[in-house]
Formats: C-alpha cells, sequence, structure tokens
C-alpha cells in the first residue's frame, strides 16, 4: 500500500514544520516589543523573510512538479514539504503580521495567502478522503459498465411502455432520452439533477391512476428505481473526480496573485519606509 | 378490403429487405398498441397515431386526437391520399404505392428515424470528463488585477503631488475613507495626534525608499527637550538614536508615547551604578520598585533656598522653613472657627485651597482672599475703618505714620488718654508750637502702635519678625517681616492632578487637621498612593507607569535635536495657509 504523504519519511516534514512553528511563536511570546507586535520590529522583518522564503519555496513546487527527477528531494518529499510548510506558513505570517489586519495591501496579501491554504487544506483533504469514497460509491463498476446498465434499462423502459399509455410512455421516452449526468463545472459540482427526467418519470407513473396494467408498472418502476440508483451514483462520481481537480482553481490562481502581492507588499512597505 | 404492407428495413452494408404483411381490415389503425394493424413499435408513435379508411374506393388518412400527423410534410387533418403520397407518423415514413379502384392498397413502411444508440447518446449529452479549467487564464486574471489594484494605480496616484496637511480642512480624513489609493498602502492606522494629515504620506515619508528621518518630526516638533542633561549624563542623550526609534507610528489610533516601564527600567532599574553622579534612586515599578517621595522644601526663607534630601516618610519627618505661621488644626477645628461676620463657621480645605483652570494644581493663598474676612487688621478703635496694608511692610510703616500725622492736624481723636490738644475739636487752628507738639504725638503714637499689640504682635501672630538695630529696619523702627517663601510645588519632578482625585477626601493623602504647625509637609508619602495605584502591570490595583506621573522629555532642559531642515520638509506653519 502507497504510505500517505503524511507520514512520508516518517513525518520527516511535519517535524521541520513543527520546529518552525513552535520557534516562531516562541519567538514571538519572548519578544515584547515597546510597540505593539508587528511586521516591523526585528523579530518582524524575521518572521516577514521566513514567511516569504517559505511562500517562494511552496510555489516553487509548480514548477518542480512539472520537472522529472532533478535535485535531491522527489516529488513527494516535495509534496511532503509542500503539506507541511503550508500550514507553517499559515502560523509564521500571522506572527509576522503581529495580529494586526487592516483595510490595505498587506492585509489583502494575508487573505489571498489564507485562500491558498486553506485551499491547499481541502485539496489534501479530498486527496486523503476520496479515493476511498470514490472506490466506494462505484462498488466495482467502471465508469462504462455502470453507463451501459444505464443504457440497458433505457431500453427495456422503452420496451415496457410501448404497451402503456400515451402520456406513460411519453414521460418514459423523455426520461431514456433526456436524462443526463454531469455536464457543466455547477452541476458536476452539484451531484445531483432536481429536474432529472428518470425521476420525473418515476413520480408519474407512481402517481398515475392504474388501469390494469400493474405487472407492467410494476416493473417500470422497478427498473426506474435502479436507474435512479445507478445516475445517482454516477453523479456522485462526477462530483468526486471535478472536486478533486477544482479545488486547484482556487490554489493555483491565488497563490499566482500572492506572490504579485508579496512583491507589492515587499515594495510598498519600503517604498513608504 | 385489403391492405398490403410492404415493411422495409435498410441493410447497413446497403439494400433492404421488405417483408410483406397482408391486413384484411375497415379500418387500418397505425400505431404502437398490438391491436393495429400497422404496428410500429416505437416510443415515439402513439399507442393508436392514425387510422387509413377507404370510402368510396378513395384512400383517407385521420390522426388519432391529438396525434401529430404529416403528410407530404404538411402537418393535416383527415386527407385524401394519391398514389405516392408520404405519411409520416413518428420516426416511420409510410408511402401510398398503390391506390387502386379495386381496394386494394399497398403501404411500404420504414423507420427512416431509429432511435440513437443509448450509450453513445448518455456518453454525449452528459459530460462526464472533469477538471476543464481554465486555471492558467484565471491566473494571469487574478495576477493582473492585483498587480494593478494594488501597485500601479496607487502608484501613479502618488507620483501627484500629496495634498499636504489640511489643519482646517472639513474633508473627512483618511482613514475613514481610504480615499486616496496609497492609503491602501499603509501599514496600519495612524496614531491619534498625526491622524488629521495622515492622508499625506509624504508630509513624513518625504523620500521613497529612506526610513522617515528626524527632519519630518522635527518640523512641527522644534522644542522636544532633553530626557537628561547632555553634558552631564551622556548616556542618557539619545543622540544617535532616531525619534521614531521610539515613536512608532500605523500602530493604531492611540498615542506612540512610549508608556511601558520597562522602556524606562532599561536605566532607572540600576541607576545608581548607570548613572552614580545623579542623586536619583533606582525605580522600575511604581507598585513594587519605586523610592519614597522627597519633597522639595525651602529651607531657608529669607534666601529662598531649597533643597531635596529627606523622604517624606522620614522621622523626625521634613520641615519646610516658610517663614509663617499657620497651624492647620486650628483652622479645620470641628467645632469651628470664629467669623466676626457671620459668627461660629466651619472651615473645610475648599474654602482657601482652589485648583488651577486645568484641574491639576493648586492656586497660591492670598491673603485678601483668604484670610482677610477674619484676620481683618485693624490696629485702633478709634480708626475703625483703617486696617494695615498686607504683605508690604515699608508702605505699613508709611502708612500708619500718615494716619496719626493727619489726625494731629485734624484733631478730634477720641482716645481718652491722648493730649487735649489731639483730642481739640476739628477745625481749630493751631500755632506753629501747637502743629510741632501734635506730631511729636503722632510719632510717638505711630511707634507705639508699631511695636505695640496691633502692629508688631499682630504679624507676628502669622509671620516671622526680625529684630535690627533700633535705627534699621524698614522704616527705622528696630524690625521687619520675614518673607513668606513656600515651595511652589514639593514634587516638581511629578505631574499630579488633583481634578482626576476629586472624588477623594483631601484627608485621605493631607493629613492637615492634626498639623499644628506650617512647617509640616501636608504631603503623601507612597504608601499612600499606593493603596490605590500599583505598577503598569498592576492587577488588583490603577495600573500606573512611569508617564503617569513622570514626563521623559524634560521642559527645563534644552531641545533634544537641532533642527535641520530636511530637503523637501517645510515646517507646517509654513504649509498651512488660511
Amino acid at each position: 500500500m502507497r504510505q500517505s504523504i503524511l507520514v512520508h519519511r516518517n513525518h520527516f516534514f511535519l517535524k521541520i514544520a513543527l520546529l518552525v512553528s513552535i520557534l516562531a511563536i516562541v519567538a514571538y511570546v519572548w519578544h515584547q516589543p515597546f510597540e505593539r507586535p508587528n511586521g516591523g520590529t526585528w523579530l518582524g522583518y524575521t518572521l516577514g523573510v521566513a514567511a516569504g522564503g517559505i511562500m517562494i519555496w511552496l510555489s516553487w513546487f509548480g514548477v518542480r512538479k512539472r520537472q522529472y527527477g532533478i535535485g535531491i528531494l522527489n516529488l513527494e518529499d516535495w509534496l511532503s514539504g509542500h503539506v507541511y510548510l503550508g500550514l507553517t506558513l499559515a502560523v509564521v505570517a500571522t506572527l509576522h503580521a503581529g495580529f494586526q489586519f487592516g483595510t490595505n495591501i498587506h492585509t489583502a496579501l494575508y487573505i489571498l495567502m489564507m485562500i491558498v491554504i486553506i485551499s491547499g487544506l481541502l485539496g489534501l483533504y479530498f486527496y486523503i478522503r476520496f479515493p476511498l469514497l470514490l472506490t466506494e460509491n462505484r462498488r466495482g463498476m467502471t465508469t462504462e459498465i455502470m453507463v451501459q446498465q444505464i443504457a440497458d434499462l433505457d431500453r427495456e423502459l422503452r420496451q415496457l411502455a410501448m404497451n402503456l399509455d400515451d402520456a406513460t410512455n411519453a414521460v418514459v421516452l423523455k426520461a431514456t432520452q433526456e436524462t443526463i449526468v454531469g455536464g457543466s463545472v455547477v452541476q458536476q459540482l452539484r451531484g445531483y439533477d432536481s429536474s432529472c427526467a428518470t425521476a420525473m418519470a418515476r413520480l408519474f407513473v407512481e402517481r398515475s391512476e392504474s388501469n390494469g396494467e400493474d405487472a407492467r408498472r410494476r416493473q417500470l418502476l422497478t427498473r426506474m428505481v435502479r436507474k435512479e440508483e445507478l445516475l445517482k451514483r454516477m453523479r456522485r462520481d462526477v462530483q468526486l473526480r471535478c472536486l478533486l481537480k477544482f479545488w486547484l482553481v482556487f490554489h493555483v490562481p491565488f497563490s499566482i496573485a500572492s506572490l504579485v502581492a508579496l512583491l507589492v507588499h515587499v515594495v510598498t512597505v519600503f517604498y513608504y519606509w | 378490403m385489403r391492405f398490403i404492407l410492404r415493411n422495409i428495413i435498410r441493410k447497413s452494408r446497403g439494400g433492404a429487405a421488405v417483408k410483406e404483411q397482408i391486413v384484411d381490415a375497415e379500418i387500418l389503425l397505425a400505431g404502437r398498441g398490438n391491436d393495429c394493424g400497422v404496428h410500429l413499435p416505437d416510443p415515439r408513435v402513439l399507442l393508436h397515431h392514425a387510422e387509413f379508411t377507404l370510402r368510396k374506393g378513395e384512400l383517407y388518412v385521420a390522426p388519432a386526437s391529438g396525434a401529430d400527423l404529416r403528410v407530404n410534410d404538411n402537418i393535416t387533418q383527415m386527407i385524401r391520399l394519391a398514389k405516392g403520397d408520404v405519411v409520416k407518423i413518428g420516426p416511420y415514413d409510410l408511402i401510398v404505392e398503390v391506390n387502386n379502384q379495386q381496394g386494394e392498397v399497398v403501404l411500404s413502411v420504414e423507420l427512416v428515424l431509429p432511435l440513437d444508440n443509448d450509450m453513445t447518446r448518455i456518453a454525449a449529452q452528459s459530460n462526464i470528463q472533469t477538471g476543464h479549467f481554465s486555471i492558467r487564464a484565471l491566473s494571469w486574471g487574478l495576477a493582473l488585477f492585483v498587480a494593478v489594484t494594488f501597485f500601479t494605480v496607487p502608484w501613479v496616484m502618488s507620483v501627484f503631488p500629496d495634498p499636504g496637511p489640511q489643519l482646517n480642512s472639513q474633508k473627512t480624513p483618511l482613514y475613514l475613507t481610504t480615499s486616496t489609493p496609497t492609503a491602501f498602502w499603509s501599514s496600519g492606522d495612524i496614531s491619534t495626534a498625526h491622524r488629521f494629515f495622515g492622508e499625506a504620506c509624504k508630509t513624513c515619508h518625504v523620500t521613497p525608499f529612506i526610513p522617515v528621518t528626524d527632519g519630518a518630526c522635527l518640523s512641527c516638533h522644534k522644542s522636544t527637550e532633553h530626557h537628561a542633561d547632555p553634558l552631564k549624563f551622556q548616556f542618557a542623550s539619545f543622540e544617535g538614536r532616531a525619534c521614531q526609534s521610539c515613536h512608532k507610528e500605523h500602530q493604531g489610533n492611540r498615542t506612540i508615547a512610549l508608556s511601558h516601564q520597562e522602556f524606562c527600567a532599561e536605566c532607572h532599574q540600576d541607576f545608581n551604578k548607570n548613572a552614580p553622579k545623579s542623586d536619583l534612586l533606582a525605580a522600575s515599578d511604581f507598585g513594587t520598585a519605586h523610592p519614597d517621595f522627597k519633597p522639595t522644601l525651602v529651607i531657608d526663607s529669607a534666601i529662598h533656598q531649597v533643597e531635596r534630601s529627606q523622604f517624606i516618610s522620614a522621622s523626625p519627618p521634613p520641615r519646610e522653613d516658610s517663614s509663617l505661621d499657620f497651624p492647620h488644626d486650628r483652622h479645620l477645628r470641628v467645632t469651628g472657627v470664629r467669623d466676626p461676620v457671620r459668627g461660629n463657621i466651619k472651615l473645610d480645605c475648599k474654602n482657601c485651597h482652589e485648583t488651577d483652570s486645568s484641574g491639576a494644581y493648586m492656586l497660591p493663598i492670598s491673603f485678601d482672599k483668604h484670610c482677610h474676612q477674619c484676620h481683618a487688621l485693624k490696629f485702633d478703635i478709634y480708626v475703625p475703618d483703617r486696617e494695615l496694608m498686607h504683605g508690604k511692610p515699608k508702605e505699613m510703616f508709611k502708612q500708619v505714620s500718615d494716619v496719626y500725622d493727619a489726625i494731629a492736624m485734624r484733631g478730634g481723636y477720641e482716645e481718652p488718654e491722648s493730649p487735649p490738644l489731639i483730642r481739640r475739636r476739628p477745625g481749630v487752628q493751631l500755632t506753629e508750637v501747637e502743629k510741632k507738639e501734635a506730631l511729636d504725638w503722632a510719632a510717638s503714637k505711630t511707634s507705639a502702635i508699631l511695636n505695640g499689640r496691633f502692629g508688631k504682635g499682630q504679624c507676628d501672630s502669622c509671620h516671622k519678625i526680625f529684630e535690627t538695630p533700633a535705627s534699621g529696619g524698614p522704616t527705622g523702627t528696630g524690625w521687619g517681616v520675614e518673607p513668606v517663601s513656600v515651595a511652589n510645588a514639593w514634587f516638581p519632578k511629578s505631574r499630579f492632578t488633583h481634578n482626576a482625585h476629586r472624588d477623594t477626601e483631601c484627608t485621605t493623602c493631607h493629613r492637615a487637621q492634626t498639623s499644628t504647625t506650617s512647617a509640616d509637609v501636608l504631603m503623601p508619602s507612597i504608601a499612600t498612593c499606593r493603596t490605590c495605584h500599583g505598577g503598569e502591570h498592576a492587577t488588583n490595583k490603577v495600573p500606573s507607569t512611569c508617564i503617569s506621573c513622570h514626563g521623559f522629555h524634560r521642559k527645563e532642559l534644552d531641545p533634544m535635536k537641532q533642527v535641520v531642515h530636511a530637503s523637501g520638509v517645510q515646517p507646517m506653519s509654513t504649509v498651512t495657509k488660511p
């Protein structure tokens, strides 16, 4: 079994991250400047340089993961370090700010950075949790098998509805032709379809008055329920796989924006020194 | 009637198979129902979709109620069919091939629009491929947004001149509106005193990338004094330290004066070691490490010599030589004192001690205002409208002499023991001899009054009298009144505000009821203050730091820094125009 990046190399990067965080916290508590703790004291500058360095190193992961087999650390080392030092950054940057926030570029950088860290945590959670959820959800089936099963059910449904009344036949036809899985990003992320044609058809059949075709209707219903169950799992599958990639929509652009904001932060702080 | 149906099935490789079916019926139904003569097994077809009938040898077709029927691509109701007409029922095309008068109809039936392959359709309709996000474009967009909003716009705006300090501006301050984009660069709220010009960054930040210089501070704060005499205490001159090394801006809406006792304690904790030449004692915390107070006292009222040597709680207690004799206890008797007009009245501290307009210190005591009402300086019951002039002994002696000279010249003096010449009826002319006799009387009477109970005796009840040879003294009477000399402030190096303590009884700190002499220094010891006040970090008392009582920049010393006009810095007074 693959070892999780969280326990990678016997928690090597966790230890480093904890060490840096604890050092920063101890220094912050010990350091009692006469003014409010801020980024301009010697400790503030030290923590700021550390935080900036960590930010740049974390961003370099984006470059490093596209290169193959260079350097002493392999990609798993990088990822493990990326996760733990990312969390350390939240500690160090907060202490650098001295818990002072305002309507300014400096706090803007902090917010951008925290969005990156939180989205990264979310991504980490997805990567740890979702493989299991995906496997459980699929119950040994592939997407192709599920689609095939749905197609088979559709054929059966149409066949069964053929000799039923026109209204029933129409909704069943609609259910077999207009039911979709996934779709736009929003639909994919939603994981369910509130106007699912199959669900509508089932409700219609459940509620419509019977006129002597009870056995056929029951057969129709059981197949539609089965199809809905398959649809639910397929949508969940799409949702999970989409989420696995979607967090990067926040993580990457905001990390690039953070780097720009970092540059602006440093320049402006010294522009009006 | 006979219908021949030719079911055509197209092959995927081309060509077609035709399956003939003969249906004998009067009315030929078409639909997906099993009972239909033309059985069209497709869900898009209604159960009973249409019916074909022959009337008088003509073939007609009619849709079932609500059914969609097209003949030659026209949606129609009942219509007569001719050979070659194409009837569309759902995905099926029915073509009339033969329609002869023998009542024989041949219809070809073909499924021209078969249903899609379900799998392909599901895959086509559903987007189950994930991860099509344009992260790169988003990254570029966001990065550009940050660069433009947070840097480019403020920087371009900063190139335009700052509005400059607006002392009387009615504009809403920057920190409320962030009206100028460079406010977005501010690292924190500006201190209370500097907020009014806070939007003008360049007032202090004169040159980009150069830290704020003292010149910017001194353009307003020219006279800020030294902390200690720089000639005596070089190390306390703070030479080479910038103003902003202590006064940190952008720390929020508060003062930027350092108030931490630890800052003072850095030097004052081991003060005797740090400054052996100083007579100050070590202090680092008002509650636990601060010496008792040493009052600055007048030790010789004649020459106003002051000294600061004894602790207030020393035994025997320090005494002040003010040359005044004022017993507080007798004036504050619970039974009251006798007022010549109002009778018996009870005095309290406020009858004599009033705070100045700032509410901080007590105004000096004035004889006319505070003593005179009871202590009228009358000196002769036969001259009831005259009182001794207070505070000016020389003039007073002259005044008494003038009073009796005038009486001698005028006559009518009613004292029985005086000579008849003086008691004469006013208006009687005197001879030269009599005049001399009268003036001799006046001189001796003046001397008797001045040296007697209502002259010297009356002065002596409150003041110290000094004796001189008979011909000496201000008027040659042989005595004088020593000037009163009271310290202006017994603790001149501390600040105290009576107003802040106005709800406290005066006697809590000043034990005046039991003081029998004005030599007593009725000031509290540090123990009294400590009943309420503790050090800066006190949790069970009023936290009081060093600068709660002591100032850092001492007003009596020279300015700490030479005013050098940094390039571009103008003193604010020249910038502000009405």
